[in-house]
């Protein structure tokens, strides 16, 4: 047994995010900018107290943000290359530098022209630098001649086989659509604002390729957002309540680059990682007073809750049923309307919506007296991540 | 059936482009087996992941296999598959064990159902692709 723990060094500190459109004025680096700057004066400090920096896993690098805010001496740098998953799986790896004295302040940042980016303005030339994943060359290879360019059509190829073969109701995808939007109501910066939702609209959503109807997809949307990490000791003497890193964990099903030939397709790295950081953390998932849930795909989002342990494989459904997952539930899921109607950071969001909750800055979304929740990513073709935080140092 | 026209043909390259040269030479779909353990791998990998044997051939084999999953797909960001939807596409598990997608032969979405057999056949493209069909085997059930 593993002796590998991090919990209680390091404590998120500053949080920020630009706002969610369709359509910015801004660049994918000027965005990433504004939201790094944003974090270190949130976190009551400056670019040259940054001595890390891990950047998103594409599209903008390490160095020209060093650069650009003006960060004289990066100790340490390093990527997940995992997506969707990158941004919490950041988590553990800034806490394991910070605990082990190789940084002291850690900017992490995600940002794209998620709807941009295929709906260029005239003017506008595509993204040179992408993802550097070969499982793109799976995509190329073996599922693009068929009609299957993008992730709808790509995770279809085994979500079809999770609702068939466990008869999962489509009211249980919708059940996470609707709290998702549900949420987004209250959240001034979510895209899908004033824009409600019910179980009936979204029962009479068309398929986009099944089980996926329309309105089990993720918002694209121009975005960016930042956290900064710094060490326990630190965080007490700056401005806001320490988010502490309880807990986390990146896990990656086999074989990671490919879909379709794990020995059960419905293997995420969620499965293999979400035991290793409850274990490290000390606390279980029923302490969680919130859960923020990756949500590309809602049908992503009920095996997670089953990767969590919250159910049975192929039994999500009965969790997410009632208004368990909605706030006033038991475990409120992404109180910020999440990558479905929020928009789609990557999962940066996730973790500024989780420590804006720990420090009880959530508004109107505020769940009541909250110490501790948790954040999940997926990324690519299954990879995952968790971290569990809490309020205060711990 | 026929590939829909420019639909994307891929240019493979290393084992990818290996495992389909081969299958275009056979006519047939070819897979990479371990010539240690008799491993057959999918998509190819440079050592065996069951004996980390890294000698190999790509060897025929029978194309016979069963629905493990599938997807109906009622739009596309794909322009070349824009006229054909709804369409099919199988996640089809050989006997031999590996698992590939390929594009339904002319069965309708209420026809397929998991578990279900089909025939594998391969329709040559390129020096470096061809494109897999799956057809029902009639009678057949899951």
């Amino acid at each position: 047994m593993s002796t590998f723990n991090v919990s209680g060094k390091a404590a998120i500190v500053g949080i920020a995010e630009t706002d969610y459109l369709r359509g910015a004025e801004q660049s994918i680096l000027q965005m990433i900018l504004s939201a790094s700057m944003g974090a270190i004066r949130d976190a009551g400090l400056k670019p040259s107290d940054v001595d890390a920096i891990l950047p998103p896993p594409g599209f903008v690098a390490w160095d020209e943000i060093a650069a650009h805010l003006g960060v004289p001496n990066v100790r340490y740098t390093v990527c997940p290359q995992m997506g969707g998953a990158s941004a919490t799986a950041s988590l553990l790896t800034a806490s394991m530098a910070i605990a082990t004295g190789a940084a002291d302040v850690v900017l992490m940042t995600v940002g794209w022209n998620g709807y941009s980016a295929i709906r260029p303005r005239p003017d506008a030339r595509p993204n040179k630098r992408r993802f550097n994943a070969a499982f793109f060359e799976t995509v190329k290879n073996y599922y693009a001649p068929y009609g299957l360019r993008s992730a709808p059509w790509w995770y279809s190829l085994y979500l079809e086989r999770y609702a068939k073969y466990y008869n999962v109701p489509p009211e249980a995808a919708g059940a996470i659509a609707v709290a998702c939007r549900k949420h987004a109501q209250l959240n001034p910066k979510a895209l899908m604002r004033d824009r409600s939702l019910s179980m009936e609209e979204y029962l009479a959503s068309p398929y986009i390729t099944e089980p996926l109807r329309k309105l089990d997809c993720c918002v694209e949307t121009d975005c960016a957002a930042a956290i900064v990490m710094t060490s326990v000791e630190r965080a007490k003497d700056l401005p806001h309540i320490p988010v502490t890193f309880l807990g986390g964990a990146e896990g990656h099903p086999n074989r990671p680059d490919e879909l379709i030939n794990r020995k059960d397709v419905l293997d995420l790295g969620l499965d293999l990682a979400a035991p290793r950081a409850f274990s490290m953390s000390g606390v279980t998932k029923d302490d969680m007073d919130f859960l923020q849930i990756y949500d590309c795909f809602t049908y992503v989002a009920l095996l997670e809750i089953e990767a969590l342990g919250y159910a049975e494989r192929g039994g999500a459904a009965e969790f997410v049923k009632n208004g368990n997952i909605e706030l006033g539930g038991k475990f409120p899921m992404n109180t910020h309307g999440g990558l479905m109607s929020q928009g789609h950071c990557w999962g940066m969001n996730h973790i500024v919506e989780a420590a804006r909750q720990l420090r009880h800055e959530a508004g109107a979304a505020q769940v009541r007296n909250c110490e501790l929740g948790l954040v999940t990513g997926y990324g690519d073709l299954g990879d995952g991540s968790i971290a569990i935080l809490g309020r205060g140092v711990r | 059936m026929r590939m829909p026209e420019r639909a994307v043909v891929p240019q493979p390259e290393e084992l990818d482009r290996e495992f389909y040269r081969a299958t275009v030479a056979a006519g047939a779909l070819c897979m990479q087996h371990c010539k240690r353990c008799g491993t057959w791998t999918h998509p190819a990998r440079y050592y065996c992941p069951h004996c980390s044997s890294g000698e190999f051939s790509f060897d025929r084999v029978s194309g016979d296999a069963r629905v493990y999953s599938y997807t109906v797909s009622h739009a596309t960001a794909e322009s070349a598959w824009k006229d054909l939807v709804p369409y099919i596409t199988v996640v089809a598990e050989l006997t031999e064990g590996p698992r590939i997608v390929a594009a339904a032969d002319g069965f309708k979405p209420d026809t397929v159902v998991i578990g279900q057999r089909l025939r594998i056949v391969t329709e040559n493209k390129s020096e470096d692709f061809a494109f897999f069909w799956a057809q029902l085997v009639e009678g057949s059930s899951p």
